[in-house]
C-alpha cells in the first residue's frame, strides 16, 4: 500500500514552478456533513497525478459521489458542507469557490445519471456548456473536438436530448464536460445502466482523451472490473473512508478486492460468502 | 427545562403512540385548555370577539387546508371558495328553517361535493398546474357567488345570517359564540392530531411523497386524493359557516375572494406545512401581525413627526403582510411550527445539548 | 348573427389578446429560463407603469425619456428580486416558490399603493383617440400599437433564445445542478431572466396604462397573463403570442354575447374557464414542452 504524502505548507501556499510531479488534485483529510447532521465522508485524502487516471471504487453509500461533489462544489446545492480538510487543485485551495469558478479553473464533473439538458438538442447542450470558455472560435473548436471523439453525437446533433439512448446521453454528458476545456475530468458512474459493450466503448474514449490531451481523470465506479482495466491507480472507499489505495494491477490481484468487488467468489456457498463478507469488511 | 424526557420509559405501544407521550406536554395542553375555557372571564370582551374568536375559526380553516396541502401534498389555491360554499349553504339552510346544526353540516357536505370537483383537477395534473387550475376555479366560484342573486342574496349582495340555535338553545352572547368557535377548533385539532396515527394519514403522506410510488405499494392514490379533498373541504365548509355565524354575522362574496385563499395559504406556509401547532401560530401571525405593525409604523411616524396619509396607512398592513411571507420563506421555510419544534427539542434535553439525537 | 359586430369583437379581441401576450411573455420568459412560475407579473406590470409616471412626474422628463429610464430601473429591480427573494429558494419545492411570487405580488402592489395612492393616473402616450378604420371595423389605435410591440418583442425573444445566452438560460431551466456542473452561473442567468421579464412588464405597463390609466387594476392582468401563458405552453414565446390572439378573440366574442345575458363582468369568467379547460385537456398548452416524470 502506498501512503499519500502530506502536502508541505510551502506547497499549499504557492504552486512550485517545478510542479510536474505535483498532483493536479489533492484532497487532504476532507470531511463532509450534510444538513448539519449526517456525516457523509470522514477524512478522505486522495490524489490525482498530472495526466493520470485514477479510479475511486466502492459500494453504494461509500461516499464516492460526495467526494466528487466536494471537489466540484456541488455540495452546496444539496446542503452539504466541507467541515474539515482541504481540497487543492493545481496548488490552489478551492474550498471557498463557487462551482462555476471551479469549472473555470478546469474541473469538470460528469454527473451521475447523465443529467443532460433534456429539452435542448445535443448541439445546444454543448453550446450551453461552453459558456465559461469565451470566444466563438473556442466554442467551434471544442465542438469539433467533441464530435471527433463522439461521432454518434454528431449524427444526432439536432435530436432532442431527452430522447437519446442511455449511451448517447452518457457520451453527451462527457462531451458537455469536455466543452469546458477541463484539466481534470471527473466521471460519476458513467457505466450506470449501460450495456457492457457500451461501457467498454465509453471507457476507451475516456482513455483516448486522457492519452491524447493529457487530461487527468478521476473515475468513480461501482463497476470495478471495467474501471480497473483503464486506470493506473485506484482508491477503495467504504463508509466514508478510503480503505485502500494501490495500483490498478495490485488491486486486481488483491484477494479481498477480488472477493468483494470483482465477483471472484466462485466455489463458495452463497451463505458462506455473506458471512465471510460481513466478517472481513474493513473498518466496521 | 420544562420538557424532561429523563425517566420516561414506554413499556407498551399504546403509551408510546399516545398523542402526547411526555407528561410535560400533557400538562401544558391541560393548562392551555383551561386558559382557553376561562378566556371569556379573563379577557376583555373586545379582545375576545375581535381577535381570539376569529383566530380560532381561521385556525380551523388553516388546519383543513393543511390537511390537503401539508399532508396530502395537493395544492389548493381556492380554499376560500370552498369555505364560501359551506358558508352560503349553511346560511341559506338556516334562513329556510333548517336547524342550525344540520344546516352547518349540510354546508360542510356541499363544500365536500364541490371540493371533489376541485379534486378532479388534481387527478389530472399536479404541482404548478394544479395550483393554477384551483386558482382558476376560485375565480369561477367567486363569479358564480357574486353573479347569481339566488346565492349572494340580491343586488346589495349581503346575506344576513339568522340567529344561531344550538341544540334548541339560542346562542347569542359573545361568550357562547366563543365557545362554539373553540369547540369546532378543538374538534378539528383532535382530528388532525389523530390523523397521523391512522391508515388514512399514512396513505396521504405516501401520496404526498410520490403518488406513483404510493400506487406501487398498494395505496390507491386517486382514491386518497379524492378523500383528502373531500375531508379538507368538509372542514373548510364548516369553518366558513362558523365564521359567518360567529364572527361576520352576514355573508358577502368578498369574504371568500381570491385574496382570502392566498391569506389562508400564507397561514399554512408561515405556520409550517403539515404542522398542527404551526397552523395556530400561522393564523395568529397573519391575522394580527399586519395590524400590529401598522400601529407600530404609525407610532414611529408620529414620533418622527412625519405625517402618513390615510391611504398609506391603509396599505401598509398589506405591504407588511407581503413582506412577512417573503421573509418567512427566506428565513425559515418550514415555518413557525418548525421554529417551535427546534426550541422544544432544545429544551427537551437542556442543559445537556449534546444528548440530542 | 351580425357579422360586423362579430368582426369588430373579434379583431378588437385579437388586439387586446396580443396585449395580454405582453404580460404572458414576461411569465414565459422567467419560466423558460428558470422554471419559476411568476405570479408577480401582474404587480410588476403595474409597478412598471408607476415607475414611468414617477420618473416623468418627478423629474419632469418627457415620456420618451422616462420610458427608457424606467426600463433600465425595472431591469435593476428584476436583478434585485432574484438576489433578495429567489436565490435562496433555488431547489426548494414549487409551493415555496409559488408562495414567494405571491408574496412579492402582494408586497409590490401594497407598496406601490402606499407610495402612489389608489387614484387612477392617466398615461398620455400621444396616441390619437380617433379609431382606425379598417373597412367597416373600428380599431383602437393603442391596441394596434400594443399588438405591434408584442409581435416585435416576440421576434426579439425568438432570436434571443437561439443565441448562446438564450441557450444557457434554457439549460438552466432544465437542470440547475447540471448547469452548475458545466460552469454556468445559474444565479446570474436567473437574474437576467427576471430583469428581462421586468422590462417586458414595464412595456406592458406603459401600453396598458395608456389604455386604462395606471392604477391597481393593472395587477389584475395577472390572471389573463397566466391564462395566455398556460394556453400557449408555459415555455413557449410563440405560444404566448398565438394563445393571446386566440384568447383575446374568444374572450371578446364570448363576453360580447354573454355580457348582455348575465349583466356584465363575464370576461374574467371566460378567462378562468379557459385556464381550467386548458389545464385539464392539455396541461402543457398548445406548444409547451411535455415534461415526463421519471420513476
Amino acid at each position: 500500500m502506498q501512503t499519500a504524502p502530506l502536502p508541505s505548507p510551502a506547497a499549499t501556499a504557492a504552486p512550485s514552478p517545478a510542479a510536474t510531479a505535483a498532483p493536479v488534485l489533492s484532497l487532504n483529510n476532507v470531511e463532509v456533513i450534510y444538513d448539519h447532521v449526517s456525516l457523509a465522508i470522514k477524512g478522505v485524502s486522495i490524489e490525482v497525478p498530472q495526466g493520470g487516471m485514477v479510479a475511486l471504487l466502492g459500494a453504494n453509500g461509500a461516499g464516492k459521489s460526495t467526494t466528487l461533489k466536494s471537489i466540484s462544489g456541488l455540495l452546496r446545492a444539496e446542503r452539504g458542507l466541507v467541515t474539515r480538510g482541504e481540497v487543492h487543485f493545481m496548488g490552489h485551495n478551492i474550498d471557498a469557490l463557487a462551482p462555476q469558478r471551479r469549472v473555470k479553473l478546469g474541473i469538470a464533473q460528469v454527473l451521475e445519471g447523465r443529467r443532460v439538458f433534456e429539452h435542448l438538442t445535443p448541439d445546444e447542450n454543448l453550446i450551453a456548456a461552453s459558456a465559461v470558455r469565451g470566444s466563438r472560435q473556442d466554442m467551434a473548436r471544442n465542438k469539433d473536438r467533441v464530435y471527433a471523439y463522439f461521432p454518434r453525437l454528431h449524427e444526432r446533433r439536432t435530436a432532442q436530448s431527452g430522447y437519446l439512448s442511455g449511451g448517447e446521453q452518457q457520451m453527451l454528458a462527457i462531451g458537455r464536460a469536455l466543452m469546458t476545456q477541463p484539466k481534470l475530468l471527473m466521471l460519476d458512474e458513467p457505466s450506470l445502466g449501460l450495456a457492457p459493450f457500451l461501457v467498454a466503448e465509453i471507457f476507451d474514449i475516456v482513455r483516448r482523451i486522457n492519452k491524447e490531451e493529457g487530461l487527468s481523470v478521476l473515475l468513480v465506479e461501482q463497476n470495478a472490473i471495467a474501471a480497473l482495466e483503464v486506470v493506473s491507480h485506484g482508491y477503495l472507499m467504504e463508509r466514508g473512508r478510503v480503505v485502500m489505495h494501490d495500483s490498478a494491477e495490485a488491486m486486481k490481484q488483491n484477494p479481498d478486492i477480488q472477493e468483494f468487488y470483482l465477483g471472484g467468489a466462485k466455489g463458495h456457498e452463497f451463505r458462506d460468502v455473506k458471512h465471510y463478507r460481513r466478517r472481513k469488511r474493513w473498518l466496521t | 427545562m420544562l420538557f424532561r424526557q429523563a425517566g420516561i420509559f414506554h413499556t407498551d405501544y399504546a403509551t408510546n403512540r399516545a398523542l402526547f407521550p411526555l407528561p410535560a406536554d400533557r400538562w401544558m395542553i391541560i393548562i392551555l385548555l383551561l386558559l382557553a375555557l376561562s378566556a371569556p372571564f379573563t379577557m376583555s370582551s373586545l379582545l375576545l370577539s375581535t381577535n381570539v374568536l376569529p383566530w380560532l375559526v381561521w385556525t380551523s380553516a388553516a388546519l383543513g387546508l393543511n390537511l390537503i396541502l401539508g399532508w396530502a401534498g395537493q395544492f389548493h389555491f381556492g380554499y376560500a371558495a370552498i369555505m364560501g360554499i359551506g358558508a352560503y349553504t349553511a346560511v341559506h339552510g338556516a334562513r329556510n328553517g333548517i336547524p342550525w346544526e344540520i344546516a352547518v353540516v349540510l354546508g360542510g357536505l356541499m363544500a365536500s361535493v364541490i371540493g371533489v370537483v376541485f379534486a378532479f383537477a388534481a387527478l389530472r395534473v399536479k404541482g404548478l398546474y394544479l395550483a393554477l387550475s384551483t386558482l382558476a376555479l376560485q375565480y369561477v366560484m367567486d363569479w358564480v357567488i357574486s353573479h347569481v342573486p339566488a346565492i349572494s342574496g340580491g343586488t346589495q349582495a349581503t346575506l344576513q345570517a339568522p340567529g344561531m340555535r344550538l341544540l334548541g338553545q339560542a346562542v347569542t352572547s359573545e361568550i357562547a359564540l366563543y365557545y362554539v368557535a373553540l369547540g369546532w377548533c378543538l374538534i378539528v385539532t383532535v382530528f388532525m392530531l389523530n390523523l397521523r396515527r391512522t391508515a388514512l394519514g399514512r396513505a396521504l403522506v405516501a401520496v404526498r411523497e410520490k403518488d406513483f410510488a404510493a400506487a406501487v405499494i398498494g395505496v390507491h392514490s386517486l382514491y386518497y386524493k379524492l378523500v383528502a379533498f373531500a375531508t379538507s373541504s368538509f372542514i373548510g365548509g364548516i369553518s366558513g359557516a362558523i365564521l359567518i355565524f360567529t364572527f361576520y354575522r352576514a355573508a358577502t362574496p368578498e369574504q371568500f375572494a381570491v385574496n382570502v385563499s392566498i391569506e389562508l395559504l400564507a397561514m399554512v406556509i408561515v405556520g409550517g406545512l403539515g404542522s398542527i401547532i404551526g397552523s395556530y401560530f400561522g393564523a395568529a401571525f397573519i391575522l394580527l401581525m399586519p395590524g400590529l405593525m401598522n400601529s407600530l409604523i404609525a407610532w414611529v411616524a408620529q414620533l418622527m413627526g412625519a405625517a402618513l396619509g390615510v391611504e398609506a396607512l391603509a396599505h401598509i398592513p398589506h405591504a407588511v403582510y407581503g413582506a412577512l411571507i417573503i421573509v418567512f420563506l427566506l428565513v425559515e421555510p418550514m415555518g413557525l411550527g418548525k421554529m417551535y419544534n427546534n426550541l422544544r427539542n432544545y429544551l427537551l434535553v437542556w442543559p445537556f445539548g449534546y444528548a440530542r439525537k | 348573427m351580425d357579422l360586423t359586430l362579430f368582426g369588430e369583437l373579434a379583431i378588437n379581441g385579437a388586439m387586446t389578446g396580443l396585449m395580454y401576450s405582453l404580460v404572458a411573455m414576461g411569465i414565459v420568459l422567467i419560466y423558460k429560463s428558470s422554471a419559476v412560475p411568476n405570479l408577480a407579473q401582474g404587480a410588476m406590470t403595474m409597478l412598471g407603469g408607476y415607475v414611468v409616471l414617477a420618473i416623468a412626474g418627478g423629474f419632469g422628463a418627457p415620456l420618451w425619456v422616462a420610458i427608457p429610464l424606467a426600463l433600465a430601473t425595472m431591469f435593476l429591480v428584476g436583478v434585485g428580486i432574484e438576489r433578495v427573494a429567489l436565490r435562496r429558494l433555488a431547489g426548494r419545492p414549487i409551493i415555496m416558490i409559488l408562495m414567494m411570487t405571491l408574496g412579492l405580488d402582494i408586497f409590490v402592489r401594497a407598496t406601490s399603493m402606499t407610495i402612489w395612492g389608489g387614484t387612477n393616473r392617466p398615461m398620455q402616450l400621444g396616441i390619437s383617440d380617433t379609431p382606425l378604420f379598417l373597412g367597416p371595423l373600428l380599431l383602437n389605435r393603442t391596441y394596434v400599437v400594443g399588438a405591434v410591440v408584442a409581435i416585435a418583442l416576440f421576434v426579439l425573444f425568438l432570436l434571443f433564445f437561439r443565441t448562446r445566452m438564450g441557450i444557457v438560460l434554457r439549460a438552466i431551466s432544465d437542470d440547475y445542478t447540471a448547469s452548475w456542473s458545466v460552469g454556468i452561473s445559474v444565479e446570474r442567468g436567473v437574474a437576467l431572466s427576471w430583469a428581462l421579464s421586468s422590462v417586458v412588464a414595464t412595456t406592458a405597463g406603459v401600453l396598458w396604462g395608456s389604455v386604462q390609466g395606471v392604477d391597481q387594476s393593472l395587477a389584475l392582468l395577472l390572471l389573463k397573463g397566466v391564462a395566455v401563458a398556460v394556453l400557449g405552453g408555459l415555455d413557449s414565446i410563440g405560444g404566448a403570442i398565438l394563445a393571446g390572439l386566440l384568447l383575446g378573440i374568444f374572450e371578446g366574442v364570448a363576453s360580447g354575447y354573454l355580457d348582455p345575458l348575465v349583466g356584465g363582468g363575464s370576461r374574467d369568467l371566460v378567462i378562468a374557464m379557459t385556464l381550467i379547460l386548458t389545464i385539464l385537456i392539455r396541461p402543457h398548452g398548445l406548444f409547451g414542452r411535455h415534461d415526463i416524470e421519471r420513476i
